[in-house]
């Protein structure tokens, strides 16, 4: 159902299409009617009072130029604005902006347009879902054309009239009863859309997929598969299993695009369950023509978006037992290596460790560690190879002992990069795991887990704060600074063109670091909840505003278990905030 | 509900557990503070969710999807009977093909005091859930096709096992196999359910399939094409027995109580395993 808020002149208008009933209030005065189409154009170059993507721009920075909030006078930072989110389940919401106008989703599948200036509410929409499906937020959507285009927990993709919130189609990827979910959104490519399924669990063996999309009807033009099957190196590389037995791979990260190749890169999770002996991955086979690195969990894949070919790979974990996905966000940056300027795809996995490509070739080009971990021995400075600490690795019947534990020393909170600075900026956390392999099968449905618990501990000789933004300078791979801190960082980094890094943190507070020294700039209060989310800053009206949603999102709020003493409300309410200075 | 002549005798034990457990049940159920990501179960609209007002009842929820789903119904019918309560079933219908153990919160708070057809495996569970005493033990058995394989020992190596992922069996299996040399191994297949476990026995993707016996019980019920297929003795490896019972959310402490006294006494008078026996469950009922 679509409904549409406006502030003068009342008329209604009913729709009935497949069950939806619309009211439309026409509005005068209202940023909703000066909203624009959105071109192929202002997504390779988005208006900077824009945040049209998950990341905003292609190359996947998080960054924003805007700087009428700057070092000098982000310590006046007041609430503009807040709204009220649905409660119930979880959200990693990253709102979009555009013309003035702020779209989000609500965990229970209510999507609104906002006026981002007011926070006044323009339309909503309630997406239905299925009783079986638990409410839960995604973390990204798009705009293209008209169109707010919106992934489901429930594995439909949707679009909706950005000007009225009208259902335009609808559109089932998958069957959600065979554990098929989206939990991130889409990114549209070359006029494709182009998403990454998730939550591809023992329901359904064969693995996830990324899917491209018309835009005009959502009818699905093609499918990469992230698990390998055929009789190929690939194919052959899990340990002789068949198909219906190779689970995982999850597609559960936004990718990035290059437009000048016409390649989406995108991340792949790790195999399903976790602990590769019950997956099948170990003891090695003895076939000479099979190999067991299970391709392509942790990877990158450089896909074409209107073709859907599989250009080329690049894995950066194989045989991952520990839930160390390489999944997250691919940052393309065109940095010096060796003597000249390389175009690179740069990733974080769990573990901590900055990777890059060359996003031509997929030649592994660098590292470098953050976070303390025990689980990476070496890695070859040619290939990338990483020589795993055999002490780490869970085998069955004993606990065994790993640093960083499987929410990763970076968890889905994205890292961002700023060109003010040359500077990718982590939101990470020290800790470390007993990790057992337990049998998971209560209940003949209720079956469930990684066949492995973590039992989360503090660093050893580690100085008890758990949380740290870190500012990495990729140019040359050294550390600029670091702010450290006991709770854990719970959102992901926003650096802007006013030279100030925003992040949020589990003791329910929103905070603006000075890009070059670390220095704590402004604090908000206490917000109502933990802050796990996005941060994105946008302008409407000529005025620039802050916006991050708080939530406990299971992302790093997981280290609650370590930091018993940073109390959250336990209804765990979802609310927008918006930031902005004094007129 | 009549009341059998066992339940009669139970009727007296536990007269005086009645009252105090009828009042027990007016408390709306709560979740551990705390708890743990996972760990932490939510149901839509759990705010809204108030106390009970038929405190002579006792919820049940039983599980299509569940094997044993008819069978466990007449095994609440009859705790509830022994516990003077009126039985109140709750049948799960949803055809999710699995689901997350943190579903079961919402579908407790809303619908039932005890769920039936749970493992009783050690650490298995989070807090939020305590089980039950077993109102029966059963196994996870291998199975073939093969009327020439009798024993697990007959399976040449190098011949395919197809197991169902990650039970208690399976890990015993894989760690087995991990003290053998390559040359003695059976390549072992997870498999997402014992239903896909025991289908690789009709296509031939496997010649051994590892599953759950009240499965393979329920698929040779429902399907002939399974009617050929048989248990072989597990050795080399040891059998695999598993207790199972109800879950209650983790305040029914006391409720718990009531219900294990009422599985106890039913065991012993051999109530249950008349049951079982009704069913031609594979299935034992011990004290």
């Amino acid at each position: 159902m679509a409904t549409h808020y406006g502030r003068v002149t009342l008329f209604a208008t009913t729709a009935i299409a497949a069950g939806l009933f619309a009211t439309q209030l026409a509005a005068q005065d209202n940023p909703i009617d000066a909203v624009t189409p959105v071109t192929d154009e202002m997504l390779l170059n988005p208006p900077d009072g824009d945040w049209l993507m998950w990341r905003r721009t292609y190359n996947g920075w998080g960054y924003s130029p805007l700087d009428q909030i700057n070092k000098d006078n982000v310590k006046d930072l007041k609430l503009a604005w807040a709204w009220g989110m649905s409660p119930g389940g979880r959200t990693q919401e990253t709102p979009l902006v555009h013309d003035g106008v702020m779209y989000i989703q609500n965990s229970s599948h209510l999507i609104q347009a906002l006026d981002a200036a007011s926070g006044d509410l323009i339309w909503e929409y309630q997406y239905t879902l299925p009783d079986e499906v638990d409410p839960n937020g995604e973390r990204s959507k798009a705009i293209y054309d008209d169109k707010l285009i919106i992934a489901t927990r429930d594995a439909h993709l949707i679009a909706l009239d950005t000007k009225t919130g009208q259902l335009v189609w609808d559109k089932q990827v998958a069957n959600y009863k065979h554990g098929f979910a989206f939990s991130s959104g889409p990114l549209v490519a070359n006029g494709v859309i182009v998403q990454g399924m998730t939550s591809c669990s023992n329901a359904q063996p064969g693995g996830c997929f990324f899917t491209g999309h018309d835009v005009n009807t959502g009818e699905e033009l093609w499918r990469v598969h992230t698990i390998a099957r055929g009789d190929t190196p690939e194919g052959n590389s899990w340990n002789g299993v068949p198909l219906e037995s190779r689970h995982g791979g999850s597609a559960w990260i936004t990718g990035s695009y290059d437009p000048e190749q016409n390649l989406v890169f995108a991340g792949v999770g790790q195999v399903y369950p976790w602990n590769v002996e019950i997956a099948g991955l170990t003891p090695p086979s003895a076939d000479p023509n099979v190999t067991n690195e299970a391709l392509y969990t942790n990877s990158t894949l450089a896909i074409d978006p209107t073709t859907g070919e599989l250009k080329w790979y690049h894995q950066y974990l194989p045989t991952d037992s520990l839930d160390l996905d390489y999944v997250y966000e691919r940052m393309l940056i065109d940095l010096p290596f060796e003597g000249e300027t390389r175009k690179q795809v740069v990733t974080t996995g769990k573990i901590g460790i900055i990777e890059s490509l060359d996003r031509n070739t997929g030649e592994w080009l660098w590292a470098k560690e953050t976070v303390p971990q025990n689980v990476v021995l070496s890695i070859d400075e040619e290939t990338g190879a990483k020589e795993i600490n055999p002490e780490v690795i869970p085998v069955i019947g004993q606990t065994t002992f790993n640093c960083p534990a499987d929410p990763g020393g970076r968890a889905w909170q994205a890292t961002a990069y700023s060109p003010r600075t040359e500077a990718l900026y982590l939101p990470t956390v020290e800790f470390c795991s007993n990790t057992t392999v337990n049998p998971l099968d209560p209940g003949q449905i209720y079956t469930g887990g990684g066949l492995q618990t973590y039992s989360r501990v503090p660093l050893p000789d580690g100085d008890g704060n758990i949380g740290q933004v870190r500012a990495v300078k990729l140019t040359d791979q050294s550390d600029m600074w670091m702010y450290r801190q006991y709770p854990p960082i719970t959102s992901s980094t926003l650096p802007t063109g006013g030279g100030v890094v925003f992040a949020g943190s589990l003791d329910r507070k929103f905070m603006a670091f000075d890009d070059e020294t670390g220095e704590m700039l402004w604090s908000s209060g206490k917000l109502d909840n933990a802050l796990e989310s996005f941060p994105i800053t946008y302008e409407a009206d000529g005025k620039q505003y802050v916006a991050i949603v708080a939530s406990w999102a299971s992302g790093l709020g997981r280290l609650a278990s370590l930091t018993p003493d940073v109390k959250l409300p336990p209804d765990n309410p979802h609310t927008l905030y918006v930031f902005a200075l004094p007129d | 509900m009549p009341i059998t002549s066992a339940s009669a005798r139970l009727a007296g034990l536990l007269l005086s557990l009645a009252v105090p457990l009828a009042v027990l049940l007016q408390a709306p159920a709560a979740a551990q503070p705390q708890p743990e990501f996972f760990d932490v179960p939510y149901a839509p609209g759990q705010w809204n969710i108030g106390r009970r007002f038929d405190e002579s009842q006792l919820r049940y929820c039983i599980d299509k999807r569940d094997p044993d789903w008819e069978m466990a119904g007449d095994i609440a019918d009859t705790i509830a009977a022994g516990l003077l309560l009126e039985p109140q079933r709750y049948v799960v219908e949803s055809e999710m093909v699995l689901e997350d153990i943190t579903k079961l919160y919402g579908v407790m708070l809303k619908h039932c005091d005890i769920h039936m057809g749970f493992k009783l495996i050690p650490e298995g569970y989070p807090a939020w859930v305590i089980l039950s005493r077993p109102y029966y033990e059963t196994e996870y058995v291998f199975v073939t096709a093969d009327p020439e394989v009798t024993s697990l020992a007959d399976l040449a190596p190098g011949h395919p096992i197809a197991a169902t992922v990650g039970t208690m069996a399976h890990i015993r299996l894989v760690a087995y196999q991990s003290a053998l040399p390559a040359d003695r191994r059976w390549p072992t297949y997870p498999m997402g359910s014992n239903e896909r476990a025991l289908a690789t026995l009709l296509d031939g993707t496997a010649d051994v399939a590892l599953v759950w016996a009240p499965s393979l019980w329920a698929m040779q019920r429902e399907d002939p094409a399974y009617a050929d297929l048989h248990v072989i003795d597990p050795r080399p490896l040891p059998a695999i027995t598993l207790g199972v019972g109800a879950i209650f959310l983790s305040n029914e402490s006391f409720l718990r109580a009531a219900v294990d006294e009422a599985i106890a006494a039913l065991v012993a008078d051999g109530t249950i395993e008349a049951i079982l026996e009704k069913y031609a469950f594979p299935a034992t009922a011990r004290p």
